[in-house]
């Protein structure tokens, strides 16, 4: 007889697993385990990284000389929104939702996530979503595509998407919530704090996202009187891939931070209670994100019109940064009250949360009426600051837990080395483009400025930034494989975080 | 001679399914949030123009010989209360140990979100607006029918809890309760589009 279950009881009672290929497809088509459906999140993750890298490199290389031309002058379009889609919502999002459902139960000491069908829903929701975007930019979909078809194709992937990272939220929130083990919410981890923050974001606005999408395709598929057909996607959506809504994708990076500080010193959080309430201030960015507002200051002509300027602005843009700046202060606090020393962990999130900090000032800056930023590539450098910082945060992530969760720790100097290398990539990718932009060298476009001297230089020198960060990812995926293969070394942060 | 203290039991672990329901509610009354705050400022910026009486202004918006059948929608609104009572009904018998009711209590519950839809098609079919015109036409069946999904994901939670209780687990109160949360939320969803959409208009 044909075995064609992946899991038979033998006559002993014990349950035999498969080892027949066939059988490890079906394990992982049908994963509902935390460790499972959070590496596939961060592989899939780690794929659209590598893929906003190559369009980093290209879209680098395409500004680098505005008379000459890598790709067709058509999709320069698609090519600077897959950019953005993959940053965002192949990268940033989920790599940020799948380290905390890998890690989070291990912090609560729970057995698995709560809602495990509905997260792996979400990791194929969101799979098929991206793919089916992929292959709508590829169709010359995406927003201001020619193909009325790959539009629509467009819409369906990026609701999908949405949708499957709403699921994955209401699985981490409802983890964090319910399998405390009758801690308040108070002393639980950093960590599993700043996930929940994230997470309970995440379920506020990408709804909003999704009802836009609802009203975009029905639209476009019918009247196209109301929301301007495929060229105005992006400023219905745009919302949803700029600072500050990115802060909540990537908030479970501040716990992270948090807790590589006091697992590194062997200490407690001096002021345990500021430093969750910074991280609550990350929640701040859902009343910028579903009012949808760029919220620009400008100098009035007169004190009460600066006042009203300036406090929406200050509200949706300065606020959020008090987010990572006093998260990094009070890591260095709890340093200073334990016994510091090099870690890995530490190192990478430190970097990570530093260079989210910098992304984030970076568009309070933009959003200054009088440097005139709008609308030049500052804002693309913020951006990428971000999700590169979250990356960065990641790495710290997994070396932080990876001896609770796999039972193999990594190794604290090459993850010291490449949180070193990737801060390095991500500041060549990025802050080039910050002085282009005051430069006025314009957002999504790869002509109409002058290519010469340092905005040349500074194109070509973000191209490189992102194929360094693609070797970064490359190494770090190549040590976690081979320290899932060698002998066990000590871990080093199995000191619980102080509650 | 002083009796031993005893000790804690273990602390009640906040239901699964209770936080679940209310998150998927929040989501669902984001959603709808964002859709009617969509509606608003279109409805606010719709252009306006010059009557043929060349004195009074009209709005671009709702076609003047268009007329919103109110019957069915207010039949919606009151049947929407029918529904939460039904809803916490459940609760109530569940909570008593009370089998029968709770089932039918579920039963009514689904057939009231049954007669829901019904009126919601009804309404559709009686109003003279196709989807092809203009930004109100878009817009209103695109956010009943967004309502209208919503409403069948409540009828499927109840379907499945009155499954439950059918085979045999009437002791799942979080179950019911969350059930009943999540009627309630889709409730106040659709008073507010109620008022946006059929009474403001």
């Amino acid at each position: 007889m044909v075995m064609t279950a992946t899991q038979a009881q033998s006559a002993t009672g014990s349950v035999a697993v498969s080892t027949s290929p066939l059988g490890a497809v079906a394990r992982w088509v049908t994963l509902a385990d935390h460790v499972r459906i959070g590496m596939s999140l961060a592989l899939g993750a780690a794929l659209w990284l590598a893929i906003a890298a190559v369009v980093g490199v290209v879209l680098g290389v395409e500004r680098f000389d505005v008379g000459a031309s890598v790709v067709n002058a058509d999709a320069h379009i698609q090519l600077f929104s897959v950019h953005q889609f993959a940053l965002v919502f192949g990268v940033a999002a989920p790599l940020m939702l799948g380290i905390a459902l890998w890690s989070v139960p291990s912090q609560l000491h729970a057995s698995n996530i709560s809602l495990p069908r509905l997260a792996a829903f979400g990791w194929w929701a969101w799979l098929a979503g991206s793919i089916t975007v992929l292959v709508s930019y590829l169709g010359n979909g995406g927003p201001g595509g020619g193909s009325e078809r790959y539009v629509e194709t467009y819409l369906l992937g990026l609701g999908l998407v949405m949708l499957g990272l709403v699921a994955l939220a209401i699985s981490l929130a409802t983890t964090v919530l319910t399998r405390r083990n009758g801690l308040p919410l108070s002393a639980i981890s950093l960590g599993a704090f700043s996930a929940v923050v994230g997470a309970l974001g995440m379920v506020l606005t990408l709804p909003v996202a999704i009802g836009t999408i609802v009203y975009l395709w029905v639209d476009y598929t019918n009247a196209r009187v109301a929301f301007g057909g495929a060229g105005l996607i992006d400023s219905w959506l745009g919302w949803t891939m700029r600072e500050p809504q990115t802060l909540l994708y990537v908030a479970p990076a501040l716990g992270v931070l948090g807790d590589a500080a006091v697992r590194t010193a062997k200490s407690r959080q001096p002021l345990r209670g500021v430093m969750l309430t910074a991280m609550g201030i990350a929640a701040t960015v859902i009343l910028s994100s579903v009012t949808q507002q760029a919220h620009v200051f400008t100098v009035g002509t007169s004190p009460s019109e600066t006042l009203a300027s300036f406090v929406p602005y200050a509200l949706f843009n300065v606020v959020p940064l008090l987010a990572p700046v006093v998260v990094i202060l009070l890591s260095l606090l709890a340093l200073k009250a334990g016994t510091p020393s090099l870690s890995g962990a530490f190192v990478a999130a430190f970097l990570g949360v530093g260079m989210i900090f910098t992304g984030l000032v970076g568009s309070a800056a933009m959003h200054l009426d009088v440097l005139d930023l709008v609308g030049t590539v500052f804002g693309e450098a913020a951006l990428v600051y971000v999700v590169y910082g979250a990356v960065l945060a990641s790495i710290g992530a997994v070396a932080l837990h990876a001896g609770a969760v796999t039972g193999k720790a990594l190794p604290d100097l090459p993850v010291t080395l490449l949180a070193l290398l990737g801060v390095a990539a991500t500041v060549l990718a990025s802050l080039p483009h910050y002085i282009a932009g005051l430069l006025d060298q314009p957002r999504a476009a790869a002509v109409g400025y002058d290519d010469s001297g340092i905005v040349g230089i500074a194109n070509i020198a973000t191209s490189l930034g992102h194929a360094l960060m693609l070797l970064v990812l490359i190494a770090f995926i190549g040590l976690f494989v081979s320290s899932r293969r060698s002998a066990a070394i000590a871990d080093r942060y199995r000191v619980e975080a102080s509650a | 001679m002083t009796a031993p203290a005893l000790t804690a039991g273990p602390a009640r672990r906040t239901s699964t399914v209770l936080v679940a329901s209310a998150l998927v509610a929040a989501g669902a009354a984001a959603l709808m949030g964002g859709m009617l705050a969509m509606w608003l400022q279109f409805r606010a910026n719709a252009p306006t123009r010059v009557a043929s009486d060349g004195v009074s202004l009209i709005k671009d918006w709702l076609k003047k010989d268009v007329a919103i059948p109110e019957v069915a929608s207010n039949t919606m609104m009151f049947t929407f209360v029918i529904a939460c009572v039904m809803a916490q009904w459940a609760v109530y018998s569940a909570r008593r140990g009370d089998k029968s009711h709770t089932t039918l209590a579920l039963a009514v519950t689904l057939f009231t979100g049954l007669a829901i839809l019904n009126a919601q098609v009804a309404l559709w079919m009686q109003i003279d607006i196709v989807l092809r015109n203009d930004a109100y036409e878009t817009m209103f069946y695109t956010v009943t029918g967004t309502m209208f999904a919503i409403v069948a994901s409540a009828m499927v939670y109840s379907l499945v809890a009155m499954f439950r209780v059918l085979a045999g687990r009437t002791g799942d109160h979080d179950v019911l309760t969350g059930h009943a949360l999540y009627w309630y939320a889709v409730s106040g969803m659709f008073a507010a589009m109620w008022f946006v959409v059929y009474v403001q208009k």
